[in-house]
Order: structure tokens, then sequence, then C-alpha cells
């Protein structure tokens, strides 16, 4: 015959009485620094001293040692002229302009470029946007990752968030998906799979999407704009929290409770971080370098046959009048398509070029970060939400577009720099 | 631990407390306008701009949680905000150290650095948080000792 309820926890005293032993716990200091950890008042600063950590790491690690240490080197002053003597064709070849460098204008003349970054090439700014920027800097990024989350510190982050988090309808382990995501939305979105509700769900994967940029796209802004970061990282969790507000308002279903298991604080051991580190890494290359490729041929070919020119024309006056940012901005957003970091990328050759002011490279990096998420991560929302779920994200990235593009080509304007 | 330790760490982290604050308050100056060189110790911020304001806040709380922690220090609550305020400082001392490490290994012109030139990227003058952290590790005893 089965139980009542409460005889069930009749059950359950019993048991407990018989097999639990209870008496007063000295707390250790252990236990003390993970109480300080969760408090708002000496968590706070704790999560600003690990977030500076992080960042102060990666910008380091990534930046200067690898990327501008070596990687620049490696790439413009070898890699980069030893492909323009021994690759056939040359300048005005539409093979060696796809593969190896487009060149640019220089007092009407066209000349072979000087950096990877400017070259467009699939063999140049295509391998070094993957090897010689965003290897190292998703390298730094999972490596601290590992470290917090194997010593037991992500957990309490989400308890720490958590009150701010449920004021937009999602709770503190939503953390670990934004966190996850700032290496790589892919496993970001998968890591939505333990929230309980549909709304939240599709709240998250929408955030994710429109406003965490991934470690590749950051390391290469790191690269090209880093008086810039702070800026660009308000601007999006800015956008975050408030989208996430206005989409809780107006997305029907529950924001649920979720327990979650806080474990005791321990040394994160070197096999466990080596071992994720080797399975994220190479995880991610997988998923990047065909789609970098890829992106580099598309953008290379539209370019040869004319068709970057026209929606340039076409495309152009919105970009300008809506979002105050030049029409060659259209390469970087069709290559942000397949990849945000090889748009970026592109955006920094049109930098270098002096296309743009440095509000509209602003301005430009904010609209590749929420203008559509990298096909990859597209393609997995396909697989985690159903049709209506995928048109609901769909339009909220395009209203999110317009309507937070033009706000800050609006804040440009009352301040004087757009 | 004995009443002579927990006296000795009541008075050593009061005034660990006070100089931690007075770096914070100096690196948040810094960071509006201006910040200073004196002798060997540098508070302008010139090499990390971005970094600075972050590095002054985290400064400010670890001063503030070691004054905290004085009072009753021998309790482990206490002692705990003392550790926390010490680990704040590591992480802080830490980056600046890592980041002349990551500045030290390439060269100007060369792939790898000269040892003159890796040797002079370790030269005075040094931020607030390295000076902190050498003091810092007097916590360590404690932990030891609570352990």
């Amino acid at each position: 015959m089965p139980l009542s309820v409460d005889a069930r926890w009749d059950l359950i005293d019993k048991i407990s009485k018989q097999t639990v032993e209870f008496g007063a716990r000295k707390h250790t200091l252990k236990d003390a620094i993970a109480e300080l950890t969760v408090k708002p008042l000496t968590g706070i600063p704790v999560a600003i001293a690990v977030i500076y950590g992080f960042w102060s790491f990666f910008c380091d690690f990534a930046g200067t040692l690898f990327t501008d240490g070596f990687m620049v080197r490696l790439f413009d002053e070898h890699w980069l002229p030893w492909l323009q003597s021994v690759f056939p064709g040359g300048l005005k070849n539409p093979f060696y302009a796809l593969m190896v460098d487009a060149g640019h204008i220089e007092g009407g003349v066209l000349v072979a470029s000087d950096n990877c970054f400017e070259a467009f090439g699939v063999l140049t700014s295509g391998f070094f946007v993957v090897f010689g920027v965003v290897l190292w800097a998703v390298l730094a990024f999972y490596l601290m990752f590992a470290i917090l989350e194997d010593a037991g510190y992500l957990p309490r982050l989400a308890v720490l968030v958590d009150t701010v988090l449920h004021k937009i309808g999602l709770h503190g382990y939503a953390i670990v998906p934004t966190f996850l995501s700032l290496g790589c939305n892919v496993p970001g979105v998968t890591a939505t799979r333990p929230l309980e509700t549909r709304k939240q769900r599709f709240m998250m994967m929408t955030l994710l999407a429109i406003f965490v940029p991934c470690g590749a796209q950051i390391g290469i802004m790191q690269d090209l704009v880093p008086e810039m970061m702070g800026w660009i990282f308000l601007t999006l969790a800015i956008g975050y929290l408030g989208f996430g507000f206005i989409l809780n308002k107006i997305v029907p279903g529950k924001s649920p409770e979720l327990i979650m298991d806080v474990p005791p604080y321990q040394m994160p051991t070197l096999r466990n971080i080596v071992r994720k580190l080797w399975i994220r890494t190479s995880r991610f290359l997988i998923v990047a370098v065909p789609f970098v490729l890829l992106g580099s041929i598309i953008v290379g070919l539209m370019y040869l046959t004319g068709a970057m020119d026209w929606l340039a024309a076409v495309l152009g006056p919105l970009l300008m009048g809506w979002f105050g940012v030049p029409s060659e901005t259209v390469a970087p957003l069709i290559a942000g398509f397949l990849r945000k970091d090889l748009a970026v990328g592109i955006l920094g050759g049109l930098m270098e070029q002096g296309i743009m002011t440095t509000f509209q490279v602003f301005t430009s990096v904010i609209l590749l970060c929420i203008y559509f998420p990298c096909l990859a991560t597209f393609a997995l929302m396909l697989k985690e939400e159903n049709g209506k779920e995928i048109l609901g994200s769909l339009a909220s990235l395009v209203a999110m577009v317009f309507v937070y593009g033009g706000l800050i080509h609006l804040v440009g304007i009352m301040l004087g720099v757009a | 631990m004995k009443e002579g330790e927990e006296k000795f760490g009541q008075i050593y982290f009061a005034v660990l407390g006070v100089v931690a604050l007075a770096f914070g308050v100096a690196e948040l100056i810094a960071s509006a306008g201006e910040g200073f060189t004196w002798g060997i110790l540098d508070s302008s911020g010139a090499s990390d701009p971005m970094f600075l304001p972050w590095k002054a806040i985290i400064l400010l709380a670890a001063g503030l949680f070691y004054l905290s922690s004085v009072n009753n220090f021998a309790e482990v609550h206490q002692l705990a905000k003392a550790v926390m305020a010490s680990i704040m400082i590591w992480i802080v001392a830490g980056m600046a150290i890592w980041a002349r490490i990551a500045s030290s290994i390439p060269g100007e012109e060369t792939w790898f650095n000269n040892l003159e030139g890796f040797l002079a990227s370790y030269a005075p003058p040094y931020c607030p948080e390295m000076f902190l952290l050498l003091f810092s590790l007097v916590i360590v005893y404690y932990i030891l000792k609570e352990e």
C-alpha cells in the first residue's frame, strides 16, 4: 500500500534519528571563508578581485605574451612576407587575393599589405585570427575557468548574484552559462539545459546569443581596442540586464527556484585542469577553424565579385543613418554570421586603413556582438529551441539590434562623438 | 592561538589595514588623474590604466577587511576576514608580477629578450600591492596555526 505524504515524512524522521548523529560542529577556517564569499558585503569585493585576476591574467597571457610578444612578429614579419614571395600570382590575381593578400589602395595605387589584419587572405588573416590571437585567448580563458570551477568558486558566485539575476527572471545558476559563453557560446548554450522552464532557457539562450561575446571575439577586441574594453563590457552588461528585465516581463511562463549544490573549497588538481583545458580547447578549435577559413573565403569572394560593394551601397544608408557606422562595416557583419572573431579582425583591417573613427569602431564592435549569434551557436539554438522559440529569439535579435544600436548612436550624437 | 600571538596579529593587521587603505585611496586618486612615483613606489598606474580603478577598489576592500578582523582576532570568522584580505592582495600583486613576467620574455627586436632587458623588466619602481604582498604573507603563520 502506498504511504501518504505525512507517513513518508514520519518514516524519514525515524530513519534519520537512527542513522544521523547530531551535535555541535565547530566552524573551520575554510567554512568561514566559504561564508564570506557568499555574503554580499564581503562577497562582492572578493568577486571583483577574482574577476580582476581572471581578466588581468587573460590580457597578459594572450595579449602581451603570446599575440603581441610572438605571434604578431611571426605572422607579420615572417609568414606574410614569405607567402607574398612564394605564392603564385601576385597582386591583382584573384586567387592570390583570396588566399594571401587583397592589398589596399594608397594614393590611387594597389599596394601589398604589411600586416595580417589588412591582408584579408585565407592563409594570412584567417590563420592569424585563429592561431595568432584566438587560440591563446581561448587557452587563457579556459585555464582560469577550470581553476575557478575546480576550486569551487563558481557556485558561490552563483549564490552571490542570485538576487540580481532574480530581477530578470533568472537565478544565480545563470552565471555558469554566462561565464562559459565568455569562452565559447556553444557550451554556454548547452549549459542552459539544467534550467527548469522553457521560459528560463529561452531567455538565457537569447541573452547569451546577443550580449555575451565569446573568448575569441574578446581576444581580438583586446588586441585591437584595449582602451575600449571597459566601455564595451559595460554597454553589453547594461543590455544584458535591461533586455533580460524586459524579456522577463513579456515572455510568458514561470521562473522557479533551483536548488544548487555548493561544494566545499578545494585545491584544483593539475591532472583535471590539463584534461579540461585539452578537451575544451580542442573542441573549440574543431568548431572554430573551419568556420573562420570558410568566412575568409566567402568575404574574399564577395570582395572579388563586387557583391560586397553592392551590399555596401544598398545597406550603406541604413548603416550610416541609423547606426552611424560606414558602409564598409557590411563586410565584418557578413563575416560575423560565420565567426565573430574573424569579423572583428576584418574591422581591425578597416581601422588600420583609417576608414572608421574611434566611436564608429566602438559601435561596430557592439553591433557585431548583438546582431546575430555565430553560425555554430545558431545551429545549436535550432536544436535546443522549438520553432516558435527560434522565431522569438530572432525577433528579439532584430528588435534589439535596431533599438540598442540606434540608442548607442543617439548617445554618441548627444556626447558629440558620433 | 596564544594571547601574545593574538595581540600581535591585532596590531600587525590593523597597521597593514591602514596602509592598504591608504594605498587604495592613492590608486583611486591616481586612476582619476595623475598618480605619483615616490622612490621605488609607483602609484601612477601608467602600465595598466584600464585596471587601476579596480585595483584601487580591491586594495580599499582588503584594507577594510583587515581592519574589521582585528577585534577578537583569534575567532575563526574574524581570522577568515584577514585571510580573505590577504588572498585579495595576493591576486592583485600576483597579477602585477605576472604582467612583468609576460612582458619580460619576448624581445623588442629579437624573439626572446636578452638577459639585460629581461632583468630590467623586474627593476623598480614597484606598485603598492607588491609591497603589501610581502607583509601580507604573515597571515600564512596564522593559517597554519589555525589548521
